[in-house]
Formats: structure tokens, sequence, C-alpha cells
């Protein structure tokens, strides 16, 4: 039944006597009694916020959607004749104010005069960070003598220093110089990008176990020393053996440098000679270009391409320059790992909570107050929770356990620092009322008649809650714990205390024993979101970065929710008669 | 079910001789009684299951009980570990002590240069030097802050520096020596060396120093007052030090040294000054001489009561800058002091007194350099005359000797003494006594040997409730204030802990939030609940929960990168947008009351709703492209100059901020005086003309509106109002103005939802009920439905206002992090929940920024804990009425 569509005003026709022969529809209440502007006050009110909602969401998704796709690259002749090369990364107009007015040419000021005191501006990314020490610049159009799309302008996307925009001067293969070649210098670029793969993979693989094993003989000592005492015989012994071993490790790490040291040779010999705009040029080796083309002669199925390798890279690598380039491949692993961690313990304890409170606790003064818990714990702050995680986990908890088993490791902290146990169960904490909540009311919604049905067969009351009321009410606690990851996987200002880093240098998942490690810290998507945006050297050149893991994250976030609320409404059909 | 399963399982009657009857009787004689097992599940599942309900009510006050640990150490721990009393053998004349800072090894220097070093536990002693001072006697003593470097002056007039330090090593555990003489449990003796076992297993060695540097011939007549103090560069090293000689003749002299680099010989070249004449009172003696740390103040203080500041940057011609009267007539300055970091400057009286001077500017002050020095705190007095101040070395503590041999050890910020302590060394003999380097003793070694040490612990000396929250008087401020500073670029500034700056931005940042977003979401969740299609309900509230899960770290990020900049460039389409966008939504409304009421009613439903949507966004439109107009108009083109007060008068922002109210102010006197008549002559007419008519109405309304609100905001203007400097001030780009919108945005969602939850459960049949009668359905909702469901509107309110409270993410963002307390809605705030989330990462475990740290966590707790609670009774309150409806 819908309100909307009633009548709004009953009308009613009165004849006066003075009024006579003309009918005039008189209402019999006054179109104050609608309330019309109220209304449009209170309708302007969701207005505005769906609008703002849906602007939110289409900022987002259009930045990180678009984010990727190769831009032109622009050279803009300014009017002193100085050559700007980049691309065009966002523009707006602005008002220059009074100082820069003053030192513009005449030309330039009827300009600016014409458009009514305002310019037009264009931020360029110029990148060439190593050259210009800057990677963006201002254009305005009063400045602008003309902008040109050169063909032969190339975008480099480099291992270090960001990207390069300019021309590609010459190739040297071998320590040859060459004239540049596209196919050659294809070629060569691929090569010399499986030798910075190999490099990284000896790096990761070989000399990783061996680092890890020294870690492991060098604490076998300090262990024995605090078994045995230091000058026992077994310490002596089991010190032998271990120094032994560290040798043959040493002799091993020796043969892998010597690998890695030969493919650099042969990177270095392998390099290609770029100029910038102003003709500067820039020697760089092969193997740091992650990725080129010629912006402005690149084929749109060409593009397509590039947008999707570069998806592909975000996805699935490291980031690298500070976390403004690269992927976020670990903050991805490290979230879900996080996450998933999270929901093993909140699952019982939301659960156990909700059958007291549904199936087994009498209405009264207890029930009450445990719901009073349950809304405080909901309510609050979550920032509180990471000074109690800080607090509690990581220093009571965690030194104590460091120093009961992981005494050789003293003073270096095990699990007397954040790591992502801790976080794991600080959000747990955090996202428990939402597990208790969906999962009452999931119990709710099993119809009585079942639970009769079952008691009346002669089943007991645990009996029947686990085989009729809780598989019934599965699908509702699932949608708990799918909010509940939702809330904790966006949640950040916890773990900024308890164990959330910029990045880390180990994944908490990996191929050494115990293969889980629940001490180390790890990365997270929503905290890159604010170190990159914040913490990074120039919060600009780190936006796009920023909007494409925000958009991430949100359709994680979505995701989650959706299936939840699509979970939810299956079962609110499923037992609509049951409900009340 | 189970249990009759396996009894039947287990007793099958298999034998196919019986009888049907036998059957019967052996189904009689099955066992029918509940399995033991079944009847010990169900009670561990009820024990498990209490237990864990009951978890959650332990979780909430586990927290609680943790934070409160942790933060009451702030205000009990601490006391005295020890007291230990002995003597010196065969010393006389001690005029110097110094410590290292384990509290192992004290060395004590006699005016004849006699330099004994002892273990301060036991009084042991483990050296005994006789420094180089060839026969003369030391009448007056100075030293550093360290104290490990003095300079000592002579009765021929000369000065010399004389090292008592302490060299502290490292030996690895197996290069300790053997045959080590254990002194105490953690200090052994080897050849004047300790060893103390530390944590990683190597032993820490102190050893004394001794080193006295050549004469500095610097008067003809006996020095009675010294102080030195050393700056510049390690290479590069400046030492000052005031002498004042007896024929009361100040001078100041300075010494660079210049090392050279090839030989390492040291060249040093000192320069004097004499200061001007102290033109002192007819029988007034000087009682001390103080520098400050960079060598450019001189402070000489007299036996009766006076004060003379000296500007001495220029050494060759110093310049008398104040004097002033500390203590009434007849009282002494006994003694000086600088708190350390040399801003503050302690004063002891004979009366007892202990007052704390700051050096202040002030403008139209009659000293000579414009400064002033200016009584900021008094100690408490101590019952007999002060006769010694000394300084902690790391905080802002000092101890304070009376004649009567009472040691009071005060905290100087937190204007609190810490501990009394008596000498139990003869009280009538003079002492030299200091603070140890960890401010965590007082070592007192008195001229005739006799050693008093008092061992104790102050963790947390700073902190009283009247730090964290009243008005405290800091170095350097002109005045008393409430700020929050807990570090800073030295080591020596003073630490500053007033949690009111926090607890107010808290409060700014969830009041701007809660202006936005409590109308916006309380008027959508009324439109959504009573006056939307159920199709349209059935997206947008799945859509408003979603966004309750939004990562508030996205907001935050949008806010600071994009709303920020965005606002800071189109504050004047901005602001319009707050005017504009009500206007528009009338606008429309007073033309939709002009449509014929067929084609009203045909589009009453979704079309009308997008029309709201319409308006929204063509008066947006419009305010985007009027905006540098409306600055133009109102804010002399540039809105951020006239913030800031640069140009203009308070009369335009005035007129903006009274123009609704002067619109109420309008109607109700309207309706009020001529209300009936007017609804009477708008029953008589056709629906059309009716709308034209109050369109009308509404036009000249906001006309009249518009010129009360202008006269009114002149008026204020003429008689000196401007809101600039308190609502209104200058502007930063992250302000309270952002956070506020986009917190809003963060809390609207929670409000909407629950908000919406309330007005649901109200029961259709009250609704029913009131449209039959008559009312229309806007009547319906306002004087039916709202009030029914006010305390869950209410409550929803609360828990909104709770999410705000602790929001963390977007204040860390968007906010500035600047702890000012002023309510301008264009500056920056920082909030509880920012403070810790950029300060306890770094923050020491146990220290005191920890534990602060941990109290405003538990103050955000305790908030949001009333708040929520309050807001779940009035809910379970609301429940119960609503299903009694």
């Amino acid at each position: 039944m819908s309100l909307a569509v009633r009548p709004l005003a009953r009308q009613a026709v009165e004849d006066r006597p003075e009024q006579k022969g003309r009918s005039v529809r008189v209402f019999s209440a006054d179109i104050s009694a609608t309330g019309e502007p109220w209304l449009w006050a209170l309708g302007g009110a969701l207005a505005l916020g769906i609008i703002l909602i849906a602007g939110f969401l289409a900022l987002i998704f259009w930045n990180g959607v678009t984010t990727f796709w190769p831009k032109p690259i622009e050279v803009v002749t300014l009017q002193g004749g100085t050559l700007v090369a980049g691309e065009p990364f966002r523009a707006g107009v602005y008002r220059p104010d009074a100082g820069i007015i003053a030192k513009l040419s005449s030309e330039q000021q009827a300009f600016v005069e014409e458009n009514g005191g305002f310019a037009q501006r264009t931020l360029y990314r110029t990148a060439n960070f190593d050259i210009y020490g800057d990677d963006f610049r201002w254009v305005s159009d009063y400045e602008v003598a003309k902008v040109d799309y050169p063909r032969d302008f190339y975008l480099f996307e480099r291992q270090e220093w960001g990207n390069f925009v300019g021309r590609i001067k010459g190739v040297i293969i071998d320590n040859q110089p060459q004239e540049y070649v596209a196919d050659v210098m294809a070629r060569a670029q691929r090569e010399a990008r499986d030798r910075f793969n190999e490099i990284r993979s000896i790096e990761r693989g070989d000399i990783g176990r061996i680092n890890h094993r020294l870690e492991q003989e060098r604490l076998s000592i300090r262990r024995a020393e605090l078994r045995y005492g230091p000058a026992a015989p077994e310490t002596l012994a089991a010190t032998e053996r271990a120094v032994a071993r560290i040798a043959e490790l040493n002799a091993e790490f020796t043969v892998h440098q010597k690998r890695i040291a030969d493919i650099r040779g042969i990177d270095q010999r392998n390099r290609v000679v770029l100029e910038e705009v102003g003709g500067r040029t820039k020697e760089t080796e092969l193997s740091q270009i992650v990725r080129y083309y010629p912006s402005n002669a690149v084929t749109t199925p060409d593009k397509i391409g590039i947008y999707f390798s570069r998806w592909g890279e975000f996805l699935s690598s490291e980031p690298r320059e500070a976390n403004t380039q690269g992927g976020v491949l670990p903050a991805i692993f490290g979230t879900v790992a996080m996450t998933l961690i999270m929901v093993v313990i909140v699952a019982p304890f939301g659960v156990i909570t909700a059958l007291y409170l549904r199936e087994y606790a009498k209405q009264g003064r207890l029930v009450s107050m445990v719901r009073i818990s349950v809304n405080n714990l909901a309510g609050v702050p979550s920032i509180v929770y990471g000074v109690f995680g800080l607090g509690f986990f990581c220093y009571t908890l965690g030194i104590t356990i460091d120093q009961l088993f992981y005494p050789e490791r003293l003073p270096n902290p095990t699990f007397g620092t954040g790591g992502i146990l801790w976080a794991s169960l600080t959000l747990a904490l955090l996202t428990v009322p939402v597990v208790i909540v969906a999962s009452e009311e999931a119990l709710a919604a099993v119809p009585r008649s079942m639970r009769e049905g079952s008691l009346a067969c002669g089943a007991s009351k645990w009996q029947t809650i686990r085989y009729v009321v809780l598989p019934k009410a599965l699908p509702g606690i699932m949608t708990g714990m799918i909010l509940a990851m939702a809330r904790g996987a966006g949640e950040v200002a916890p773990l900024m205390l308890v164990g959330v880093v910029k990045l880390a240098p180990a994944l908490p998942i990996d191929g050494f024993a115990p293969f889980v490690h629940l001490e180390r810290s790890f990365m997270h998507l929503g905290f890159h979101i604010f170190d990159v945006g914040f913490q990074s050297r120039n919060s600009e050149a780190g936006k796009p970065m920023v909007f494409v893991t925000t958009l991430l994250l949100l359709a994680l976030i979505v995701l989650m929710n959706s299936s939840a609320i699509y979970v939810r409404n299956r079962l609110k059909r499923k037992y609509a008669t049951g409900h009340f | 079910m189970d249990a009759v399963t396996e009894a039947t399982k287990r007793r099958p009657g298999t034998e196919p001789q019986e009888s049907i009857e036998q059957r019967r009787v052996r189904a009689f004689e099955r066992d029918k009684g509940t399995r033991r097992s079944v009847i010990l599940g169900e009670k561990v599942a009820r024990g498990v299951i209490t237990v864990g309900g009951l978890l959650v009510i332990v979780a909430v006050i586990g927290i609680m009980v943790f934070l409160v640990r942790v933060v009451f150490p702030l205000v009990t721990s601490g006391g005295v570990l020890n007291e230990a009393n002995y003597r010196l053998d065969n010393s006389r004349d001690m005029v110097w002590v110094n410590s290292d800072e384990f509290q192992s090894l004290a060395t004590t220097v006699g005016a004849d240069g006699r330099a004994i070093t002892f273990h301060i536990p036991t009084g042991r002693e483990v050296n005994r030097t006789q420094l180089a001072f060839e026969g003369r006697t030391a009448t007056a003593v100075g030293g550093l802050l360290t104290r490990d470097s003095v300079a000592m002056a002579f009765e021929d007039g000369t000065v010399r520096f004389i090292d008592v330090g302490f060299d502290i090593g490292t030996v690895a555990r197996d290069a300790v020596p053997e045959g080590l003489e254990r002194l105490d449990q953690r200090d052994e003796l080897f050849e004047g060396r300790i060893f103390a076992r530390v944590l990683t297993g190597d032993h820490r060695t102190i050893a004394p120093r001794y080193g006295v540097g050549e004469p500095i011939e610097v008067s003809k007549n006996p020095i009675i007052a010294i102080d030195y103090k050393r700056g510049g560069t390690v290479e590069r090293p400046t030492i000052a030090f005031a002498t004042v000689d007896s024929q009361n003749v100040a001078r100041i002299s300075q010494s660079s040294v210049r090392r050279n680099l090839m030989t390492g010989a040291e060249t040093v070249t000192t320069t004097s000054g004499e200061l001007p004449n102290l033109d002192l009172a007819p029988g007034a003696k000087v009682t001390g001489i103080l520098l400050s740390g960079s060598g450019d103040r001189a402070i000489v203080a007299t036996d009766d009561g006076m004060l003379y500041r000296f500007d001495v940057r220029s050494v060759k011609s110093p310049v008398l800058a104040e004097r002033l009267r500390v203590f009434p007539e007849g009282v002494a300055v006994t003694s000086l002091a600088f708190l350390s970091g040399d801003q503050a400057l302690v004063v002891g009286g004979s009366d007892g007194s202990v007052d704390v001077f700051f050096r202040i500017q002030r403008a139209g002050v009659d000293t000579a350099d414009g400064y002033q020095l200016v009584r900021a705190r008094s100690h408490e007095k101590q019952s007999a005359p002060i006769v010694g101040i000394t300084e902690a070395q790391r905080d802002k503590s000092i101890a304070t000797l009376g004649a009567d041999g009472s040691i009071w050890y005060r905290q100087s910020t937190a204007d609190e003494v810490l501990f009394r302590f008596n000498r139990r060394t003869d009280p009538a003999t003079a002492a030299e006594f200091m603070v140890f380097p960890r401010s965590n003793g007082v070592l007192l070694v008195d001229k005739t040997g006799g050693v008093d040490v008092w061992a104790f612990e102050a963790p947390h000396p700073e902190i009283t409730p009247r730090v964290l929250f009243s008005r405290v008087w800091y170095e350097g401020y002109s005045e008393p204030t409430y700020t929050w500073q807990s570090t800073a670029g030295t080591d020596l500034a003073e630490p500053k802990y007033s949690l009111v700056p926090l607890i107010f931005g808290t409060i700014k940042a969830t009041f701007y939030a809660m202006l936005f977003a409590v109308p916006l979401s309380l008027m959508g969740a009324i439109y959504t609940s009573e006056f939307v299609h159920r199709n349209v309900r059935a997206t947008v509230k799945p859509a408003m929960e979603m966004m309750e899960s939004l990562p508030t770290v996205v907001l935050g990020f949008l806010a600071a990168l994009v709303l920020a900049p965005l606002v800071e460039e189109w504050i004047g389409a901005v602001l319009l947008a707050f005017i504009s966008i009500p206007l528009g939504l009338m606008l429309g409304a007073f033309t939709w009351q002009t449509l014929p009421a067929r084609l009203a009613l045909r589009l009453a439903g979704i079309p009308k709703f997008i029309f709201m949507f319409m308006a929204i966004l063509v008066a947006g439109y419009v305010a985007y492209q009027l905006g540098p107009f409306f600055e133009d108009l109102l804010f002399y083109g540039d809105f951020k100059a006239w913030t800031a007060g640069q140009m203009g008068t308070g009369t335009p922002f005035m007129f903006l901020l009274l123009l609704p109210l002067s619109f109420m102010l309008v109607s109700y006197s309207f309706s009020r005086f001529y209300g009936h008549h007017y609804r009477m002559m708008l029953r008589g007419l056709e629906k059309t003309q009716a709308g034209w008519l109050d369109f009308a109405r509404w036009a000249a309304f906001l006309a009249i509106a518009c010129l009360v609100s202008l006269a009114v905001a002149s008026f204020l203007t003429l008689i000196g109002f401007d809101p600039r400097g308190s609502v209104i001030d200058s502007y930063a780009q992250r302000n309270a103005l952002v956070v506020g919108f986009v917190m809003a945005f963060a809390v609207v969602p929670n409000i909407y939802t629950l908000a919406e939850d309330a007005l649901n459960s109200v029961p259709g049949h009250l609704r029913a009920g009131s449209l039959a009668a008559g009312a229309t359905p806007w009547q319906t909702a306002m004087w039916v439905v709202l009030p029914t469901a006010a305390s869950g509107v209410f409550a929803a309110v609360m828990i909104g206002m709770g999410r705000a409270v602790g929001e963390t993410m977007i204040v860390v963002m968007a906010a500035g992090n600047t702890p000012i307390m002023e309510w301008n809605i264009f500056s920056g705030l920082r909030t509880l929940s920012a403070n810790i989330a950029i300060e306890l990462p770094e923050a020491v475990k146990d220290g005191t920024n920890y534990r602060v740290l941990f109290l405003a966590a538990l103050t955000l707790f305790v908030m949001t804990f009333v708040i929520n609670t309050v807001a779940e009774l009035i809910r379970q309150r609301f429940r119960k009425r609503a299903f009694q409806l």
C-alpha cells in the first residue's frame, strides 16, 4: 500500500449564497494541510543523500576505472618557447590572484580579463622525476602557444624513479650502440625483464631460504645457551654444529650471489638512451623498464592490451616507487588473510552469544545487560579496540608468549608486537556484534513449529538446536559473517596500532615451516590508501593508485555486502510465513 | 529423536517366533530413559552457551578494566625505594657533587681540590684524587645542567674548568676480568671501575673521570658567585660564564674554543665585559648569578629581594634590561636556578617561597628589551628559608633545600610536591645536593662529608588532574592555556598534556557532523518510511545499509585530497549551495502547489521524486555558476581574505546566517496575526489559484525576510559586532566544514537506517486510523507516526552521535590535526581518536604519553559507553511500547 498515491486533500463543493451562479470547488482543508513545502524538504533531503552517494560512487568508479587507460602525451610550447611534455592529468578553472596577474604580459592579462578573471589550467604529469625533481607541472591556458601530439614520444614505466616521458635516442645492446628499431628493442626489453625476474626469484627463493636457515641456526645456538647455560658442553656442541652449517650456507649464498652478479653484468650491457623534451638524455638499463609505448601512436587494441596488462600488474605484483606504482598483491593477501582469520575467531563467539540470547536465556535483567553490552561493543570507537589490542594482545599476551616460547629471540619481539593474529583478534572483538545481531535474526526467523515438532518427537533442546534450528539458520548466520568480514575489511584505524605496515617484507603465509606466520605484520588495502595518499613523497603522484586501490576495496566490500543481502533476501522469502 | 533410534537398534526384536502379545510386552520393557550422553551433552551445551553469552559482558567490562589498569599508574605509581645515610672519610668543604645516571658512582669535589668517588648505595670509597688547584681554595662553584663540567672560581679572581664526569662502556661477557669484588646485588668493583650485568648478559662499566683546565684570570678580587654554560657545536664549543666578585662587580666572559683538526690542539680565546653597575641598595649583597643556556641573559639576585636581568648578547657592552622586586623588602633571594631548558627561572626566598618566573614579550612594558619577567607559578612554601635549589636534568622537576633540613622534590609544571624528605645529616651544615640524572633520586653531600641518598620512583610526575583538565601556564606562553603538545623538537621542551583541546576537538567535529547529518538523515528517513513507493524504499534502504560499511579511510581520502581543495577553490559556490538548494526545493514545492489537482495527483509518486532531484541538481548548477559572482557580491571577491578579517565588515555573513531566522520570524508573525484569515481565504479559492496565492505569499515573505535580515545584520555591525574571530575566522584548507560534511556522510546511513526502522515499526493501524479520520499523509506522519517513534528516532541520533565521536580515519586525514580550541568552522581540529591514531604508534610502552593516550581512549570509551547505553535503554523501552500498541 503506497501512501503517496492517496488523494492529497479531500475536495468538496460548497455553495455560498454570495457566490451563487458560479460553481467553485472549495477545499475543505486549505492547501497548507498537505504540507507541500515540508514534503519537498523531506524528499529533498533523501534526494540529496542519494545524489551525494551516487556522486561519490561515480567519482571513485570513474577515477579508478580510467586510471590505467593510456593517455596521450601532449607537448606544449609555452609562449616563452619552453617545452613541456606530459600526460594531461587534470584540469580546472581557477582565478589567478593579483600577484600572478601583475607578472603577466599585457596580452595575457587581456586574455584573462576576457574570461572574467578566470583561467583554465591543466596539470601535466611530466614524469622524469630524476631530471626535473618533480612529477607534475601546472600550465595555464594563457601561457600556451601551441600543443602537439608527436608520435615519437614514449611513456616508459620504470622500476625505479617513476615514469619517463621522452623520445628514444638509441639502444645499446651488448655494449654496441645501435639505431632504435622497434622489434629489436622490444625483444631486448623482454629478455631483460626475464633476467630481472630471474634475479628476483633467486633473491626471493634461494637466498630467502638461505637467510631463513641462517637465522634458524643462530637461534639454535641461542636456544642451547638458554637451556644449558653458556659454557655447557651441549651448548658448545650445538654451536659447533651450527657454525659448520652456517659456513655451508654461506658458501651456498656466495654461489647465488655470483649468479646474480653475472646476470646483472649482462643487464648493464643492455641499455637504452632516452631523451626528454628539453633535449637532456638519460641512459637506463633495459631491465629497469617495466613497460613502454608510444603514447600518441598506439592503436585502440594496443591500448586495451596495455590497460589490461596494467590491471594484471596491479593485481598480481608487489608495489614499487614507495607504493605509488606497481601492484598491491601483498595488501590484497594481507586483507584477505586477516579477514579470514578474524571470521574463524568471531564465528563461534557470535553464534554462541546469539544462541544464548535467543534459545537459552530467560528474558530479564541479565539479557538486557547482555544486549547493552552487545550494543556497546558495536558502538565503541574502533580506535579504542586498537588501543586495547595494542595494550592487551601485543604488550601483555604477546610479551608473555615471547618469554615462554621464544626466549631465544629476545629482546627482538616475536608476538610482543603488532601482527596479523593480534589484528584479527582485535577486529574479531569489533565485529562480534554484527555476527550476534545477524545470527539472532536468523534464529528468530526459524519457525516455532519446526522447533516444537522436533521437541515433540522427543529430541532434547540441544539436539533440536543442533539438527533443526542451526541448519535452518545457517544462511542467516553466514550473512552475519559476510557482513562482519565487510566491516572488518574496511577498518583501518585499529590496524594502525596492532600490526599493519606500509611495506611488509614477508607475507604471513610462505614456504618455510610452520608456513603460517601469525606473528608477522602485514599490508592492508585500507592502510595502503592512507599511506599512499598521505605519507608518500608526492601525494599527487600517488592519487591514481589510491583511486584504483579504493575501487578495489570498495568492490570487495560491495561484493560481500550484496552477497549478504542476497542471502538474507532469499532467507526472508523462504521463511516469510514463519516470521510472525 | 536420536535417542529413540539408538534404543531400537540396541534391542532389535529379531526372534521370529515371538507372538504379537510378547512383542508388545517387550516394547514396554524397552529402555525409554534418555541416554546419559544426551543428558551430558545437554548440560555441556547449556553451560558453554551460557558462559559464551555472558562473555560479551565480560569483554566490555574487561576492556574498561584493562584501560583503567593502564591509566591508573599515572596517579598512583611511584614512591620512595631506598634511603641511605653514611659518612665519607676524611673529607672537608665539599662544594660539588655529580653522579652517573645509574646511581652507581658519585664524585664529590672539595674546595681544596680533593675529589672523592664513592659507590652510592653502600658509601664505599672507590677512588680519591687531588685535583691540581695549586694550593688555592675555591670560593664559588657553578656547573652545567649535566653537572659533569664545573667552573670553579678562586679567591685570587681566577676561574678553572673541571671535569668530573664518568666514562660508561660495555664489556662483552667473556671479557670480564677475574676477581670482581661484589658491592651489592647489581654492582661489582674492579680497579676503580664498577661492573654491572645488563639484560643481554654483557657488563656495563662505569669509571670516574677527572680533569682540570688552565686558570683564566677574571678579576683581581675574590669571586663570590659564578655560573657557567656551554653552547655551540661539538667542533666549536662556546663557553660563557658570569662572575660576581667581592666588590659586587659582575662580569660576563665568553670563551670560544677552536680545535685544530690537524694537531688536535685547542686554542681558547676569552672576551670579557663588565656588567653595568648594579647600584645596589646600601647594605644589600649579591647572593647569586645565573646565566642562560644560549649565554644571552644573566640574572643577578640580591639579599633584599631584587633581581637584575641583563641582556648580554653583546659581551663587550651588556645592558641592564630589567630590575624587578620579586620578594618584599627584607626577604632575600637565596637561590636561583633555571628549570632544564633554561626557559623558566626558579627563585627561592628566605621566607621559604619557591616561585617560577618566565621571560615574556609584552607590549608596553618599560624594560630595555621589551621582555618582562613574570611570576608564573608560586609553588608551595617551605617552612624554613630556602638555601638551595637544584634542577632535574631531564624534566621540569626541582629539589629545594630548606634551612631546617627539609628537602622537597617538586614537579614544577604540575605544581606539586612529590616527595618531602628530611636530612639525617646535620641541617646546620651547608650542603651540596643534586637530583640524579634520571630524576629518580636525590643525593646530598654536606661540607663535612655526610651523605644522604634518597632513591625514589616517580614515573609520571607531570600528570595530575589539574594538568590534564585545567589551564596551565607553560614555559614561553604569555598566559595559562589548555595545550596538547606531548612531544617537541627537543628533549628539554616542556611536555603539555591537556586533554581539553582534544575533547573540544571531538565535540566540535561531532557537532558539525551532526549539524549536517541529523536533518539530512531524519528527513530522508521520514520520507522513505511514509511517502515513497515500496519499490523505491526496497532499493534505497539496502543501498544505505551498504553505505554503513563503507570504509571511512575512503571517505577521509576523498575529503582531504579531493573535497578540501575543491571547497577551498569554490568556497563561494559551496556557501551559495547552502542557500540555493533549500530555495530551489521551496520554489519547486510552491510551483507544485499551483498544479491542477488532477495533474498533481497523477504525478504524485515517482515523478514528483524525480522533480525533487531536478530541483536539487538545478540549484547546485546555479550555485556553481553564480558562486564567483556571489563571492564578489558579498565577500569582496576573496572569501579567505574576508574571513581573516582583512577587509569588509561582518554584515554579509550575518545576513546569510540571519536569513532563515528572519524568514521564520516573518512567517510566524504572519500566521500568528493573519493565519486564520489567510487560511479561510485559501479555502475560498480554487486549488490552482490558492497555489498561486501561496506562492506569492512565500515570495513576499522571502523579500521581507531579506530586508529584515539585512537590517538586523547592519545594525549588529553598527554596534560593533563581528562574527569573525569566533564562529568564522581565518580559513584553513583542512577544516571543520569539510570534516563535518564528510563525517556526516559516514554517520547518515547509520542514523537513517535506525530511524527508518523505528518509523517503520509504528503499527499500520495507527496510520490507517489517522488517515480515516481525515488527516493528510503529512499530518499523519507529523502528528501520529513521528511522536510514536520519537524515542526510537532519538536513539538512532544518539547512536549516530556515538559513531561520530569515535570516528578516526576521516579526522586523521581531513582535519589538519591542529589541537586548537576555537569554534571557527574554517579551522582544523584534533580529536581524541585522531590523536591516539597519530601518537600511539610512536609512544614508548608504559611511558607517560602511552598512559595519557590510554586515558584518551578510556575517555572515548566512557563517552560512547554512556551514549550507547542511554540509546539502548531508550530503544528497549521504545520496542516494548511499540509492541504494546
